[in-house]
């Protein structure tokens, strides 16, 4: 059993289509399954229109707010790279990041990109001790549906979060997407799972 | 019963449900959109996009006074459309229980700007109502309905972004049956419903009769308001998500929580500022429970440590306690990362019209909606933009302000098809009828596409998804007494231009209409993507569009295929003609004469 004795707070971050929403959703119906408080939060004003898109989930015995206190996310979930730095200082200092290695250019403003960090994955080594980078789009590649990305993205979130059982992951992304994606997210969520529990060490958790 | 995870919104439609609403209307405005939607895909209850605030809560109004209980759900600047049933029904009382939902923007996340509404509620003298989760949301609106009939009062029911878009567990009961509650057996009551001065002077005291009866009732409903004891050395009153933000930085701190914040239980307030050492006041934007709680000579600390500007966050509650941060974080990357902005899309109908108003020397009066996107770089083509409506009003009295400078700019408004029905006809029956001779652009792209495309009067479609008329904007422009009434094709920027001239050129009021359907809502290329079909020499004039496809940090044009609809915009303006659409040569050759 393994049961929290504090909130886990999950900040999660990523570029409007990409599914942002989709896997804080998963998590927090997870977490509800699970018997935990739950509170899920989001701001997608404009994210359809191609904008950063943020969502945080907290999970225990007993929540209250529905937002991460600044510096006390656990673990940063990133669907991009750049929105990774950007939101970098929401984690703990013994926090986790696990992202994804993809970038995705800002639309340009006015015919002009601002140019894209050089090497954005250095800078989140530097500052964060546990990063975890996954080519969540290649994977989702080979599966044959790049938007499933969030979902090998959650597979490997699982294997961080030990308290939620697997069988739970599993019922809760069957009931939470329409059955004919069952198959594929079943699929992009094991090979996240696969990839994390080689990558990150087996059952790490924070 | 079942838990289930629901937002704010989701749950006031539970509500209106679970409490046996007969009606619900509103009009979209973030945050409070998805209450509507969620209760129209529930089914049961019957819905209505209202073509603004004020027709929502006059509808709303009517199915009460039937026997009917009715909600109507708006965002906190609505209030201000609405505001006048909002007030006189407070003398009217109810039929059926009524509701108005007002969802406030704390932080502006998408508001032009963060009035806090309950003033509205005390200034109207209805009871208040702030939940600060879910589960809360859900049976505040079934209370309310009960609260509303008991005590003869509308209801406000006011929340914020947070509350509006968090999600948190709900108990529902899963064989719940929707049930209406009516109030059968209508009859007329002249002197309550016909607000006649006589009738209303005398409705003013039943007013405040009531006021006095939901303090009593405040002062010892648990449900609503209670005192949490803890340490007494603190003690905090607080209300809506505030309560969250206290609870989760003072775990052990005496908390007075007040869900009905008007009238305010002053006995209660009494009684828990006598049991606690020291009172603070916890509470978003304007000092409202502040103030009330000092005029009973209680001495609270609150605005002088909390911000009165923007949302509470559990960091700004902590800080105003001088309690050390909670969290111990990673520095930020403080290297200027790129930002993502908020850009018009690709192909979307509204670019050609401010490009075209960008190089007329125009002045501009804009209006409420994606297209509020042309008042940035690099269109930069909006002088104004105040609140719904205002565009056609504002383009009037600045032409009368400019003649009589002896500035004789043209003065064009520019507003979107679901703004234009909102408010913005009774704008062009003044200029008609005041003699004004501006010109009016008719934005018209099918929905209202910055809350995320809901239906509205001139779509053709209800919100319970049957067809129905479809408001004919030809055909209002022409009866409210406008003669020039045209339409211009937006993706043609040379033929847009000559309208816009002609139209200016006349000393009568004019309006052109432009159609171009939502790129979000239709998705077909227009075109193939453009191609470049010669050495882009950078001369950067088809940057000027600030199109999403195009990319120029290279110093030539780049254009993305995935993104580029095949508008042809950035064709026509190609000075060099070296940029192609498949089947748009005929637009390249005249440019080249």
């Amino acid at each position: 059993m393994n049961d929290l004795e504090r909130p886990r707070n999950v900040f999660l971050t990523g570029v409007g289509g990409h599914g942002v929403l989709a896997v804080s959703r998963v998590i927090a119906e997870a977490a509800l399954a699970r018997g935990f408080d739950v509170r899920r939060s989001e701001v997608h004003g404009m994210s359809q229109r191609g904008g950063s898109v943020v969502s945080q989930v907290r999970y225990g015995p007993r929540v209250h707010s529905p937002l991460i206190a600044r510096g006390a996310a656990d673990i940063l979930v990133s669907l991009e790279l750049l929105e990774a730095l950007r939101h970098l200082h929401a984690l703990r200092r013994d926090g986790i990041l696990l992202a994804n290695e993809q970038r995705i250019t800002p639309a340009p403003i006015g015919g002009l990109t601002v140019a894209y960090p050089d090497d954005p994955r250095g800078v989140c080594e530097q500052r964060v001790d546990r990063a975890i980078f996954l080519p969540a789009l290649d994977i989702a590649r080979e599966l044959g549906e790049e938007k499933a990305a969030n979902m090998v993205m959650l597979g490997a979130y699982s294997v961080l979060a030990p308290e939620i059982p697997e069988a739970t992951w599993l019922e809760t992304i069957a009931t939470a997407f329409r059955p004919r994606f069952r198959e594929l997210n079943v699929a992009a969520f094991g090979a996240g799972r696969e990839v994390a529990l080689r990558s990150a060490g087996a059952g790490a958790a924070p | 019963m079942v838990k289930r995870l629901l937002t704010g919104n989701e749950a006031i439609a539970e509500g209106a449900r679970v409490g046996g609403a007969l009606f619900a209307s509103a009009y979209p405005g973030t945050p409070s959109t998805e209450i509507l939607e969620t209760i129209a895909r529930q089914g049961d209850v019957r819905v209505q996009w209202a073509p603004n605030e004020k027709v929502a809560l006059e509808v709303a109004c009517g199915v009460s006074l039937g026997g009917g209980r009715a909600l109507c759900a708006m965002k906190h600047v609505g209030v201000n459309v609405a505001a006048d049933p909002f007030f006189s029904a407070s003398y009217s009382g109810v039929g059926g229980g009524l509701i108005l939902v007002s969802a406030d923007d704390p932080a502006m996340h998408s508001s032009q700007n963060e009035q806090d509404n309950r003033h509205l509620a005390r200034a109207a003298k209805v009871a208040l109502l702030e939940p600060s989760d879910s589960q809360e949301a859900m049976d505040f609106v079934a209370l309310g309905f009960d609260l509303s009939e008991k005590f003869d009062t509308p209801v406000m029911l006011r929340v914020t972004t947070r509350t509006c878009h968090s999600m948190s567990p709900v108990e529902l009961d899963p064989h719940a049956r929707y049930e209406p509650v009516l109030r059968p057996g209508y009859e007329r009551n002249f002197r309550k419903n016909v607000l006649l001065p006589a009738n209303a002077r005398v409705r003013h005291e039943a007013v405040e009769e009531r006021l006095a009866q939901l303090e009593e009732f405040g002062n010892h409903e648990r449900a609503l308001n209670r005192i949490e004891w803890g340490d007494r050395t603190i003690g905090v009153i607080t209300s809506g998500i505030a309560y969250q933000y206290v609870r989760e930085v003072l775990p052990e701190a005496s908390v007075l929580k007040l869900g009905l914040t008007h009238p305010l239980p002053r006995q209660l307030i009494r009684e828990f500022g006598a049991g606690v050492d020291e009172l603070y006041v916890v509470e978003e934007l304007d000092p409202f429970l502040e103030e009330q709680v000092r005029a009973l000579g209680l001495h609270p600390v609150g605005k002088e440590i909390f911000p009165i500007t923007g949302e509470l966050d559990p960091d700004r509650v902590a800080r105003g306690f001088g309690i050390e941060p909670l969290g111990a974080g990673i520095e930020p990357v403080d290297a200027s990362l790129p930002l993502r902005p908020p850009v018009l899309c690709a192909g979307c109908g509204h670019r050609g019209v401010f490009y075209t108003l960008s190089r007329m020397g125009v002045a501009v009066t804009g209006d409420i909606g994606c297209y509020t996107l042309g008042s940035l770089p690099p269109l930069e083509s909006m002088d104004a933009c105040l609140c719904m409506g205002a565009s056609v009003g504002m383009a009037q009295g600045m032409e009368i302000a400019l003649r009589a400078a002896g500035d004789d700019r043209p003065v064009v408004g520019v507003i979107g098809d679901s703004t234009f029905v909102h408010s913005g006809i009774t704008g062009l029956v003044n200029t008609v009828y005041n003699g004004g001779s501006g010109t009016l652009l008719l934005l018209d792209n099918g929905t209202t596409a910055m809350t995320g495309h809901q239906e509205h009067p001139g779509t053709g479609v209800t919100a319970e998804g049957d067809a129905t008329i479809a408001l004919d904007y030809v055909a209002v422009c022409h009866a409210v007494g406008v003669r020039r009434v045209r339409e211009a094709d937006p993706y043609d920027l040379e033929a847009l231009e000559a309208a816009i001239r002609e139209e200016l050129a006349a000393d009568e009021p004019s309006v052109i209409i432009c159609r171009a359907v939502c790129r979000l809502v239709d998705r077909t290329p227009i075109a193939d993507p453009a191609e470049l079909e010669i050495e882009c020499p950078g001369c950067g004039t088809c940057f000027e569009l600030g199109c999403p496809a195009l990319d120029g940090s290279s110093g030539q044009a780049v254009i993305d295929p995935a993104v580029c609809s095949g508008c042809a915009l950035c064709v026509q303006l190609c000075p060099f003609c070296g940029l192609r659409i498949h089947g748009h040569e005929a637009v390249v050759q005249e440019s080249v004469s």
